[in-house]
């Protein structure tokens, strides 16, 4: 805490004179430090102004905050209920404008009152699992995810919409969809890009939709729900596992990778893109299996210049996931005087695939991996990597091995890494402009 | 206009300027060009009120996403990015920007804030792709001396300029995003301007004051007034959409009598904005809008205004000071020191050759004007490596004075610059073909005459002379 100079006390009115005779009047903001003053001015816009350059303060009468609460949510029996289970962060936050501070909103009054328009296509439930940014998120948050699910599936929703950051989204969609096996309805992410303290916010669009195809598509399992253009004008159903976030900052982020999107919704309709794609609605009973929090993987992507001792560390882990260059290759082969290294890579990969799972991925994003077409890509195989011919990105097959290991033997890890069982391997590469 | 006592009638008037300031774009490294070539991007969002916004009342109501209406984006990727498209946090304040802006602050006597809070200020009518339009308070406190009296300067802004909108139908508004995000100063006095003319002479020194920093965009558009007017008895009425300072004057004076009137009809008054209109008369624009909805813009970090910064900024010369100074030092006409006010070269061109700085003056305003007026051409090409050419041949006297607009007309024509073609004849050695042409017109007045000499040898012999010849040869 710092030391405040007296009476700027954050959340009070003050009249400031400054040493050079101009007067302000406004809220002293909590931004405040010993340092500076932050006053929102009646005006609207803050200032700051130097504690130094202050002569004189008055404090002005308290200010009266009008806090209302919120009408409770009545249940319309004719809807059903989706619960939504929230993660922090900016879609669901909303501005006040006395101080300007940003809020975050999440019981179910506050979200319906930030988005009305889903009160008409169900009862909403909501629930704050933990507020935080998807960047700080591991396993251990995955796991508290799965079980919030697991509570609303047995009170029997219609179905689940989770809201999460952009950022880590796709491994939290990934880890998601493993761990919830036999899952019946519809888990469905949903984010936004820009926050829903502007009017020009995705969420809108992405809670709508993901609350709508949740209660209404006879779709069982995970999948995200984002924008599909950059337009306010329908979302893409993304496969939980084979979807990547292709932009930093652009609404239609998300795209699918070596498939389609499973179907597009808009106000109105939900199109599905392929019958094949999904499974549907059932009475399979939900059976959790948990990521372990203690396993240590790392991702490591090969690169001209890759210096071996950078798999030295990974001896102590767990599993390994590398990103290769192309078909699935990397710098394994002495060819010439300055090549000696590759020789100690190939090496150090032979001795840690003795102990520890090592997956080979593709930087490339799109595509399959194919370790037979060049001598080098077979030097790599015949090390012992796993995943020859499938096609996960990185992030899923990072998700995918933990998975396994949690809950399988290395023996059975490895037949089932070369499984398709979520979605996350395609059988045949098909031709998607 | 003088059959109202405005001090009586318990006048009040403030004035907004805005400026468009001549540099990139605020937040993006997008150039500010304002053009109408075919948009090769086009986007449609719904821009929704935001709970909380509108107050709990509408909360509810307002939100029917299916009613909303569209907006329709236009923009071309030459003059605008993913900033502008809301597709893209902002970068960093445009640091020209922020140093013309100070400068206008120093100008006006007003005092910078100790550090600068970007903020965001919610405007739904979908002008601002983002749903606000991001301005910063930079400085208080200032004033401007003026023939009536000291008027306060409250504060001056640096803002984002707003989408053109060039369509409203009853689903759908069309912008254009080129000019979305154009730096914008705005200056807003206290109300204690005196009187309408008085308000003019303010709008005038304001634009005055702007415009010394030559960083300012100028043309229709690019800087717009908003008048503050009320009386006793009637509420704050804001005018905007002024055509020219002239008309400023006559239109408060339309409105005060309106609102005079409307005091007089005992009608509920409210606050409102008014459109200024051509015949001088204002119109209902819409209601007032309530208090301006703001809160920080989160991507851009605080600017502190630091000492040191400050004390590198340069206060310019005002255009008034410079032009007087102008006309004094060179003995040129007022008209043309003022247009010289911004012209870097001139001075260098006085020092470099020995030519008159009245001819240098012309050559540099009046003959380019001559050429986009007459011949409606672009001046563009006459580049300074031009004059640089046509100044040399006339101080060594290879070319007349007459020549200029000739050789320049031809240089806006695209034609490549042939000094050659004008090169001075000596009258004496065409005195003779003078003569023939005057009998064999005897019956033309010397007027005609010269214009049939001048066809042949334009720009290449003295006009005066000649003259001269002819008439000694009539």
């Amino acid at each position: 805490m710092f030391k405040l100079k007296k009476n700027i006390i954050p959340n009070t009115n003050i009249k400031i004179i400054t040493n050079d005779a101009r007067t302000f009047e406004g809220l002293v903001l909590p931004d405040t430090t010993d340092q500076k003053t932050v006053l929102k001015l009646s005006s609207g816009y803050n200032i700051g102004i130097l504690n130094k350059n202050i002569k004189d303060i008055t404090t002005l009468k308290k200010q009266i905050s009008k806090k209302t609460s919120l009408p409770k949510l009545k249940i319309n029996k004719n809807l059903p209920t989706i619960s939504i289970l929230h993660t922090g962060g900016t879609i669901a936050s909303k501005v006040d404008y006395e101080t300007g501070a940003v809020l975050s909103q999440f019981t179910p009054e506050d979200i319906v009152s930030m988005f009305p328009e889903i009160k008409t296509l169900a009862n909403i439930e909501s629930k704050l699992v933990r507020n935080m940014w998807s960047s700080n998120m591991n396993f251990n948050h995955f796991n508290l995810l799965a079980k919030a699910v697991e509570k609303e599936v047995n009170r029997g929703v219609q179905g689940i919409v989770i809201t999460l950051g952009t950022d880590t989204l796709t491994y939290a969609s990934a880890a998601l969809s493993f761990i919830l096996e036999g899952i019946s309805i519809p888990v469905i992410f949903t984010a936004s890009q820009r926050s829903s303290d502007r009017g020009s916010s995705d969420a809108f669009l992405n809670l709508y939709s993901a609350v709508k195809f949740a209660k209404e598509s006879d779709f069982a399992g995970v999948a995200i729900c984002m924008h599909g253009s950059s337009n306010d004008d329908f979302c893409h159903i993304l496969p939980a596992c084979k979807t990547k976030k292709l932009h930093s900052s652009r609404r239609n982020t998300f795209k699918p990778v070596n498939t389609t999107p499973i179907a597009k919704v808009d106000i109105d309709n939900i199109e599905f893109y392929s019958e094949t794609h999904h499974k549907k609605r059932d009475s399979s009973k939900l059976k959790l299996k948990l990521l372990n929090p203690k396993l240590k993987l790392g991702i490591l992507r090969f690169h001209p210049h890759f210096q071996s001792s950078m798999l030295e560390p990974i001896k102590k882990f767990d599993g390994l996931i590398l990103e290769g260059t192309g078909l699935g290759n990397g710098p394994v082969e002495c060819v010439d005087e300055f090549t000696k290294e590759n020789e100690k890579t190939l090496k150090t990969i032979k001795a840690l695939t003795k102990n520890i799972p090592v997956v080979m991925t593709t930087q490339c994003v799109f595509g399959r991996i194919n370790m037979n077409v060049y001598s080098y890509g077979r030097k790599i195989l015949d090390s012992g990597v796993w995943g020859n011919h499938t096609d996960m990105l990185p992030e899923t097959a990072f998700i995918k091995l933990a998975w396994l290991l949690s809950n399988y033997s290395k023996d059975k890890s490895k037949e089932l890494y070369h499984e398709n069982l979520r979605g996350e391997i395609s059988e045949r590469t098909l031709y998607n402009e | 206009m003088s059959d109202l006592d405005y001090k009586k009638l318990g006048f009040k008037c403030g004035l907004e300027i805005h400026q468009q300031l001549e540099t990139h774009k605020l937040f993006c490294n997008c150039p500010s060009i304002v053009h109408d070539k075919n948009p090769n991007i086009k986007i449609e969002r719904k821009l929704r009120a935001v709970a909380g916004e509108t107050g709990k009342v509408d909360a509810a109501a307002a939100y029917e996403i299916k009613k909303d209406l569209k907006n329709i984006y236009e923009a071309c990727s030459s003059s605008s990015c993913l900033v502008e498209l809301d597709e893209e946090p902002p970068k960093e304040v445009n640091k020209d920007a922020l140093e013309i802006v100070l400068q206008v602050a120093l100008l006006l006597n007003a005092k910078p804030v100790d550090e600068i809070r970007v903020m965001r200020k919610t405007v739904i009518d979908g002008s601002n792709v983002s749903g606000f339009q991001r301005t910063m308070l930079v400085a208080t406190g200032g004033y401007i001396e003026t023939s009536k009296g000291r008027v306060i300067v409250d504060s001056v802004c640096l803002e984002e300029e707003s989408a053109k909108k060039i369509e409203k139908k009853d689903d759908h508004v069309r912008f254009r995003l080129d000019r979305l995000g154009v730096p914008l100063i705005e200056v807003a006095t206290d109300a204690s301007i005196k009187d309408p003319e008085h308000c003019k002479e303010v709008a005038s020194l304001l634009g005055m004051i702007l415009r010394s920093t030559n960083r300012v965009k100028r043309g229709i558009g690019t800087i717009r007034q908003d008048v503050n007017v009320s009386i006793k008895g009637h509420p704050r009425v804001e005018i905007k959409g002024f055509q020219d300072l002239k008309s400023i004057p006559k239109i408060i004076f339309y409105e005060i009598k309106r609102e005079v009137s409307e005091i007089k009809s005992k009608k509920k008054i409210e606050s409102h904005v008014r459109k200024a209109d051509p015949d001088f008369t204002t119109s209902f624009l819409r209601p007032m809008p309530g208090a301006a909805r703001m809160y920080p813009e989160t991507d851009v970090p605080p600017i502190p205004l630091e000492k040191e910064f400050l004390s590198k900024i340069k206060i310019p010369e005002l255009i008034t000071e410079k032009a007087i100074k102008l006309e004094e030092r060179y003995k040129l006409s007022p008209q043309l020191a003022q247009e010289l006010v911004h012209n870097d070269d001139f001075e260098k061109y006085v020092n470099q050759f020995r030519i008159s700085p009245e001819l240098i003056a012309k050559s540099l305003i009046e003959i380019p004007k001559e050429i986009s007026k007459r011949f409606n051409l672009s001046t563009e090409k006459i580049t300074s490596s031009i004059y640089q050419e046509v100044f040399k041949a006339l101080e060594s006297k290879s070319i007349n004075e007459s020549a200029i607009l000739e050789i320049l007309t031809d240089v806006a024509n695209g034609n490549i610059l042939d000094l050659k073609k004008y090169k001075q004849v000596s009258t004496s050695g065409i005195e003779s073909e003078i003569k023939k042409i005057v009998q064999s017109n005897n019956k033309l007045s010397p007027n005609a005459l010269m214009g049939m000499v001048m066809a042949k040898y334009r720009g290449k012999v003295d006009g005066k002379k000649v003259m001269e010849i002819i008439k000694t040869n009539l």
